[in-house]
């Protein structure tokens, strides 16, 4: 099932490969239609799946005996909802790029590539196989923004390559560390997560290598100091490229923060709680601060990224379930909202081949659908209630405030910066009277293009009201989190942090 | 006097490549043929001591499952037919005729003199095939001659290239400095334990207590020094640039992974088998010669804007890499990561001769601007072995990297593997830069038509490097068969 959901859109990649290039009208409705195979069988497993803690549907195979590595995959609340996003915005993504005509086939080829890396990424449970699909996705993505980038591609996409690798070349030192410490404490040797975290480390070792794991994450992510990177992807990257890059490739990092240095580092990580909070509500305000001012669409939200990731961030290591909860579920909302955003900024360039906020004014009188997504996605960020933002937000504040008081109440303020920008940038954009010529004819959305939108709209708001669908599958594998840490240290997790949330269906805890 | 019994089969496959060579010299010179006479000649050479060293294979696994390990020693131990050596020649056949296939142009250019060209390759790959699989240290020195005369020669085979001249000239200067080293360093391991094979030493220092080890250590020293030189580990390296720039581009993916081969196949059997009890006292010194390699390799290579010089760096960076596996001390990692590597290097040169022309001598970065549009083989191939180079995972450059890294780490060198990791991405820059250019950047330059034998030898080169990074089971089982030494 796991291996069929990886397999099928490398499959469908090498399919397109086998097509001719002379027949590029057929590449991208090809690649869209067989990307709803692997959305198809995320649609079942979210169906299928219990909500229950522990890893379903696993497999393990063995992949090379004498080093201990395996195929071996698992699917729990927390990599779940990553899944299914991964494989919706696929065909979205795709969908979004009809703009593209130079070496369609490519661009095709590679997004697939970049499908299968990344659910594989999600599902992995074996550390050798997760850094195989964590290094992996580089390549795809790096062509992406090289080949069908904007005027600065190649400066971006090597940056990006880079940026990235180094911190996962470490991250690999440390990978073969733990196995190393395994090997010595239990005589054979073991990739496996669920063996790896059986390993009891001395505590400077353990912080060394929760160190590279959260470095390799922290630019994932990317956490200030480290997210330079982001904005020159963001910008050059073309709409496909940014929307999955904002939507999914970012979530890696969290949710390797939550999935490996959590699960693994417990000692550490109880330790690093005020560091990592610090360090996300810099990046809060930060990203809400330099948004403000950028003069550029596409990357005033690429900076929300990084104010929004920040509050990922924050509710992982505020190690309270509803801390770990919001975290989780605010990876789907930044998904579903920024991937949005970034479409719609594509949109606009698409038609405009401009990003520069300067340039509009007044669309709402000509585009009003186009306007209204936008303002319904701004909304969704900005985190009214309703609509998905609140629930991740509100849980991510209220579990952190119950171990990161000071924290909790800085970060509060990004909402308020959100709004600002969020808004600001609306307001320029779209409001008054249309006063340059070129803007006064811009045709609004085409069916196609509101046929993109309305799932992640529809989403959206069925999040917003009835969080419940999410979160009661993400709970018991938060709390298996939890549980493990508890078990593992002397941390206790305060007792207002514990409380079953508001949001849970039934309500009768 | 009785002369001792003649082991055809530990010899069988030298001794196919050896008359095929002289085959072909004889032919060239009665019935003057086309150069793809003399080819086929080559090729069958090439297949029958491949064969051989597959019935080798087998009976060396037979031999050393009934534990009959004297069986595979022939010649009074001067050639050894262990998993070890096979593995190693079996790779410098697979190299030598991937490097034959591309540079199939070169020879054809040469004319006349290409039957020279031929057998001097097929010579070459028997002296190194002798030192992969000699366990007497007298041998192997000679099967290193053999090998490296062989190879300057071929730097310079077209004579009319100045370029080439200097490069040979380099070559055999640098070269003959190393084997002269080297032979040095094998006076001193004799004078100081009074043997001259590998596993006698071995049984010397381990069932004695040595009391000047001076002596000893000082011709492990020069040993290992004069190896670094063939292996082009830094600071041993300095000829490698201006011998992969200047020697013919068809010939330079060869000799580059024959030298490799070899070179590491006999440091790693001499450190690990013969002084092994001397660890403690040479690995620090390879680590460092490691570190060095890497980081200047990876840094130098950078800034290079020829493709051959920068390949040269990433070599130097290779062999620092691969030196890691050495200070791991566990030769599967080491053996794995040269097969892998030599067959990436030759598939590398095969794009860098078809860009720059069979005996061209400039592979300026700029000749592949654009590389995708005109010749999509090319770029890809390029590409892929370009990343597995780079060790990028599910190629099999990354089970390579990871393979001497965790062996690095097993044996206490973390240091070592944290400064490894960050070289890889130092180095990750530069394979990025020519990928760039091929895919990044259009150019109006012609199409480049590439010959069935190239397309072979590419297409094998990808799908080795690429089933070897998603199944490294396939060729990691055969290494652990090798061993143990």
């Amino acid at each position: 099932m796991l291996t069929a959901l990886i397999l099928a859109p490398a499959v469908a990649a090498i399919v397109i490969a086998l097509i001719p290039s002379k027949r590029r009208e057929v590449h991208l409705p090809l690649g869209i239609a067989l990307s709803i195979v692997p959305l198809g069988l995320a649609g079942y497993l979210f169906w299928v799946f219990e909500p229950l803690p522990g890893y379903q549907h696993t497999i393990d195979a063995v992949w090379y005996e004498p080093w201990g590595i395996g195929w071996t995959l698992g699917v729990d609340g927390i990599s779940l909802p990553m899944v299914v996003l991964t494989a919706l915005l696929i065909p979205i993504a795709l969908g979004a790029s009809t703009s593209i005509t130079k070496r369609t086939k490519e661009f095709v080829v590679f997004t697939l590539l970049l499908e299968a890396g990344m659910l594989g990424a999600f599902l992995a449970l074996d550390l050798f196989l997760f850094f195989v699909f964590f290094e992996a996705i580089l390549i795809p993505m790096y062509f992406i923004i090289g080949i069908w980038g904007g005027e600065r591609r190649i400066y971006a996409s090597v940056k990006f390559f880079i940026y990235t690798a180094l911190g996962s070349a470490l991250m690999l030192a440390a990978i073969i560390g733990l196995a190393f410490s395994y090997s010595s404490e239990f005589g054979s040797t073991s990739f496996a997560l669920a063996d790896l975290m059986e390993v009891t480390l001395d505590s400077g070792t353990e912080r060394w290598f929760f160190a590279a794991f959260a470095l390799a994450f922290a630019i994932k992510v990317p956490l200030f100091p480290l997210h330079t990177w982001l904005p020159d992807a963001h910008v050059e990257a073309p709409t496909a490229g940014s929307v999955l890059l904002a939507a999914v490739l970012l979530k890696l990092g969290t949710y390797g923060l939550l999935r490996f240095n959590l699960a693994l580092f417990p000692e550490a990580s109880v330790d690093a709680v005020p560091i990592m909070g610090v360090i996300a509500v810099i990046g809060i305000i930060y990203g809400a601060v330099v948004a403000i001012v950028q003069p550029d669409l596409k990357k005033l939200v690429a900076y929300s990224s990084v104010s929004h990731l920040g509050f990922i961030v924050l509710g992982t290591f505020a190690l309270t379930s509803g801390g770990l909860q919001g975290a989780v579920i605010q990876n789907v909302n930044h998904g579903l909202t920024t991937g949005a955003l970034f479409l719609l900024v594509g949109m606009l360039y698409d038609r405009r081949h401009t990003k520069a906020i300067a340039d509009f004014g007044g669309l709402q009188k000509v585009m009003p659908v186009f306007a209204g997504f936008f303002l319904f996605m701004t909304f969704a960020s900005i985190g009214l209630p309703g609509l998905n933002g609140f629930v991740g937000e509100f849980l991510v504040l209220v579990g952190s405030y119950a171990t990161l008081p000071v924290l909790a109440i800085i970060a509060s303020f990004g909402v308020v910066l959100a709004a600002i920008y969020l808004l600001w940038a609306y307001e320029r954009v779209f409001t008054g009277e249309p006063d340059k010529e070129e803007n006064k004819v811009l045709h609004d959305l085409s069916p196609r293009e509101i046929g993109l939108l309305a799932p992640l709209a529809i989403l959206v708001l069925v999040i917003g009201l009835y969080p419940a669908v999410l979160l009661d599958k993400i709970g018991p594998s938060t709390e298996a989190v939890l549980d493990h840490i508890e078990s593992s240290t002397d941390y206790v997790t305060p007792e207002p942090g514990r409380l079953d949330n508001v949001f849970t269906a039934g309500g009768d805890s | 006097m009785q002369t001792p019994d003649v082991n055809w089969l530990a010899i069988g496959p030298d001794l196919a490549l050896a008359l095929a060579a002289a085959i072909i010299l004889l032919v060239e010179v009665q019935w003057k043929p086309l150069t793809r006479t003399l080819g086929f000649i080559a090729a069958g050479g090439l297949f029958v001591a491949s064969g051989l060293a597959v019935v080798q294979w087998f009976f060396a696994v037979d031999a050393a499952s009934a534990g009959s390990f004297s069986e595979l020693s022939a010649f009074s131990g001067m050639i050894l037919m262990d998993g070890y050596a096979i593995f190693g020649r079996f790779a410098l056949l697979v190299v030598t005729a991937l490097g034959v296939g591309s540079g199939w142009q070169f020879f054809k250019d040469l004319g006349r003199r290409g039957a020279e060209g031929l057998a001097l390759v097929l010579l070459a790959t028997t002296g190194f095939s002798l030192m992969v699989s000699s366990n007497n240290l007298i041998m192997l020195f000679l099967g290193l001659e053999v090998g490296s005369i062989a190879l300057y020669v071929l730097a310079g085979l077209t004579r009319q290239d100045k370029k080439a001249d200097e490069a040979a000239i380099k070559y055999f200067l640098m070269g003959s400095f190393a084997s002269a080293i080297f032979v040095y360093g094998v006076a001193l391991l004799y004078a100081g334990t009074r043997q001259l094979t590998i596993l006698g030493i071995g049984d010397f220092l381990s069932s004695f207590i040595v009391g000047s080890p001076g002596v000893i250590l000082i011709g492990i020293g020069l040993v290992v020094v004069g190896l670094g030189f063939k292996v082009s580990a830094a600071p041993f390296h300095t000829w490698a640039p201006d011998v992969y720039e200047g020697a013919p581009a068809g010939i330079v993916g060869y000799l580059a992974g024959v030298a490799k081969i070899a070179g590491f196949a006999a440091l790693a059997r001499i450190l690990l088998t013969a002084v092994d009890d001397f660890a403690w006292s040479f690995l620090p010194v390879i680590a460092a010669i490691a570190v060095l390699s890497m980081l200047l390799g990876s840094i130098m290579a950078l800034v290079q804007s020829d493709v051959r010089r920068m390949l040269a760096y990433s070599g130097v960076a290779h062999a620092g890499f691969i030196l890691t596996g050495v200070a791991g001390f566990s030769a599967d990692g080491i053996l794995f990561y040269l097969a892998v590597y030599a067959v990436q290097l030759v598939g590398a040169f095969a794009v860098v001769a078809m860009v720059s022309g069979s005996s061209g001598s400039s592979s300026d970065i700029g000749l592949y601007r654009g590389l995708s549009r005109r010749s999509p083989v090319l770029a890809g191939s390029l590409t892929v072995l370009l990343l597995g180079m780079a060790g990028l995972p599910l190629t099999s450059g990354f089970v390579a990297k990871f393979g001497v890294f965790a062996d690095a780490w097993f044996n206490g060198y973390e240091w070592l593997v944290v400064v490894a990791v960050i070289a890889s991405v130092i180095a990750f820059a530069f394979y990025l830069r020519i990928i760039v250019i091929m895919y990044m950047e259009d150019d109006e330059a012609e199409v480049i038509a590439v010959p069935g034998t190239v397309r072979w030898v590419l297409g094998i080169a990808v799908v080795a490097t690429l089933i070897w990074g998603i199944l490294p089971g396939t060729l990691l089982n055969i290494v652990a068969d090798a061993l143990p030494l």
